[in-house]
């Protein structure tokens, strides 16, 4: 439960702040200038403040869409990511998001209405590109979706531009506000998913597979493209079974017209970030193993990286074609 | 007052609560509920401890800078450590009623400078919340619904380096209003108004103290470590190394000690290379729980 909302001058009377202090009554209201004064300053502990994170509404000013890094996208020629949310409702311990920022408050950009503008604008520059805009970079695309009503507005805008893609990256099972309307054809929601042993004791707070399994085949089934995105994968004894398991589990019942594309990708980590969320969480299993570090990436290494690569391809291969299946690389 | 030993020889124990109190009058609830004995009346502030509970506190005096430079005394006469949350309560005034009435301070504002703070964890459950203006000369017209003290923002600008923004907490009790002027507020005054909030104010030593406990055994260093790096003579880039790696190796292994590792434990680089390759040893067989 959201408990304070820091509220920017600029924006408390934007017609989007005052539907989510609506939904939210009981909140404490604070005014703030900029989001900055609080958010990501020094000497704030992001394990502690994740315990009761406040909700931040502010305006974002610039940098509403940007190119994912290379090795990240599908098989569009460009990819971009706008990010209209900082964190996340869930605490996955593998996160890159909690060392990332040192605060764990949830930034809103209010302004949605920027971000199609400028979604609008890069359609237009690179008219003669297939596109895919990726959503859910800094933060979950539908956890939060119940509060801040994005995914509604990024569908009615790109329901009106068919050319190009909208990946909604998530781990939410809220997905009513997606069924409740007609298919999008160029959107695809994508679920981030592990077995169900590994989640249980890595995802904290983010709803079962089991769950997310049943809404992504809702989904499906609904009409829409739905995504799947093994990534990271993650290593332990028996990972072989586990993540077979998963994969069949996935693919039963769905039907393959409806699966737009299955990513997986290995657990890295920058090493500065790997630095930063081993000192928040010390004495946690998943970074007690033996990583190694190549080129400022910290990795499990291409030993094993490799090894789970090839086993989730032929896995997958059981049940789709080689061309929906991509390994990112960043 | 019961007085402790001299300062070459504190009793200081482990100390989890440094508390920054403008005026005695203000201290003296806490000083009681907590137990704490004066260390001497010779020191540049009034210093208090009680090393059983791990609480200490020190009477600044008023104004933003004195309680800033207090603090930054606390912590250095006592060597607090990094885990221990730094609490300031007092008086301020408020644009409504009740007096009496506690609140925590969210948004501490510095008039003068226009900088802004965001202290502590939001418990909602003991306690309101509001924002803080801290002042430099007593305010009687309360131009906003903010709470108005003379010390919050110095101790908020300061504190969150000893610690964190997250264990610093600013809690003040309404003393004055519009209605109510400041001249009114005897010691005795103040001294009830703190007293009638003790109840809330343990609460939240409570929550507070949980918070504590999760950042001393994220910050603590094993013992074993302790031990071999006393005993031993080790660089400081091999000590820092040989901690990481430790700390993996415990988790892997926590019913095992450097003893069972059955290594001289007098080389650093052996030792080191010794739980490396004990770990990836455990990778087939490797377990996240």
């Amino acid at each position: 439960m959201i408990e304070t909302i820091y509220i920017e001058e600029e924006v408390i009377d934007h017609s989007t702040t005052k539907r989510i202090l609506k939904n939210l009554p009981r909140a404490q209201i604070i005014e703030i200038s900029r989001y900055q004064e609080l958010f990501n300053k020094r000497h704030q502990n992001f394990r502690l403040q994740k315990m009761n994170p406040g909700l931040i509404l502010a305006k974002k000013h610039d940098n509403f869409v940007l190119p994912v890094p290379p090795g990240f996208g599908m098989d569009a020629q460009k990819n971009f990511y706008f990010s209209h949310m900082f964190n996340c409702l869930y605490d996955c311990r593998y996160c890159f998001l909690q060392g990332m920022y040192s605060s764990a408050h949830y930034v809103l950009f209010v302004n949605y209405e920027d971000f199609f503008k400028s979604i609008s604008d890069t359609i237009d520059r690179y008219a003669d590109c297939s596109l895919t805009f990726f959503s859910g970079y800094d933060c979950d695309s539908l956890a939060f979706e119940k509060v801040s009503g994005f995914a509604k507005h990024a569908l009615d805008f790109f329901s009106k531009t068919p050319s190009v893609e909208l990946e909604l990256r998530t781990k939410s099972i809220v997905t009513s506000s997606l069924m409740e309307r007609d298919p999008v054809k160029n959107c695809i929601v994508a679920f981030s998913l592990s077995p169900q042993k590994i989640s249980d004791i890595l995802d904290n707070k983010a709803p079962s597979v089991a769950r997310r399994v049943i809404a992504l085949k809702q989904l499906a089934k609904g009409g829409w493209s739905v995504g799947l995105r093994f990534d990271p994968l993650i290593y332990c004894s028996d990972w072989e079974n586990l993540y077979s398991e998963l994969i069949a589990d996935i693919m039963e019942g769905i039907d393959p017209a409806n699966l737009h594309s299955v990513s997986h990708g290995p657990l890295r980590f920058p090493k500065e970030m790997h630095k930063q969320i081993v000192s928040l969480h010390p004495d946690n299993r998943l970074f007690s193993f033996p990583m190694e570090k190549k080129g400022g990436i910290i990795s499990y290494g291409p030993e094993i990286e490799d090894l789970m690569s090839n086993f989730l391809q032929t896995e997958l291969n059981k049940y789709t074609t080689q061309n929906k299946i991509f390994r990112c690389t960043v | 007052m019961k007085r402790v030993t001299g300062k070459d020889q504190l009793p200081i124990g482990d100390l989890k609560f440094c508390w920054v109190i403008a005026l005695r009058a203000e201290a003296r609830p806490v000083i009681k509920a907590f137990d704490m004995k004066i260390v001497s009346n010779k020191l540049l502030f009034p210093v208090y401890i009680n090393s059983e509970n791990g609480h200490a506190l020190v009477i600044s005096g008023i104004g933003s800078v004195r309680s800033a430079a207090a603090a930054t005394y606390l912590k250095t006469l006592l060597k607090i450590n990094k885990y221990a949350a730094w609490i300031n309560v007092g008086i301020a005034g408020y644009f409504k009623e009740p007096i009496g009435k506690i609140y925590q301070a969210l948004k501490v504002l510095n008039q003068d400078t226009g900088e802004s703070f965001f202290p502590g964890l939001r418990f909602s459950k003991f306690v309101s919340g509001a924002s803080l203006s801290t002042v430099n000369k007593p305010e009687i017209i309360f131009p906003d619904k903010n709470l108005y003290d003379m010390e919050a923002a110095g101790f908020c600008e300061i504190a969150p380096l000893f610690s964190c923004n997250e264990l610093t907490y600013v809690f003040k009790v309404v003393s004055d209003t519009p209605g109510k002027t400041k001249s009114l507020l005897t010691k005795t005054v103040i001294t009830e108004l703190i007293e009638k909030n003790m109840g809330s104010l343990s609460e939240l030593v409570g929550a507070i103290g949980r918070l504590v406990e999760d950042e001393r055994e994220r910050l603590s260093i094993p013992r074993e470590i302790v031990k071999i790096t006393e005993d031993c003579h080790f660089t400081v880039s091999n000590t820092h190394k040989l901690k990481q790696v430790y700390r993996k190796w415990k988790t892997v292994f926590p019913d095992r000690s450097l003893n069972d590792v059955n290594y001289p434990l007098t080389s650093a680089r052996a030792l080191i290379t010794r739980l490396e390759k004990e770990l990836l040893d455990e990778v087939k067989n490797w377990k996240l729980m």
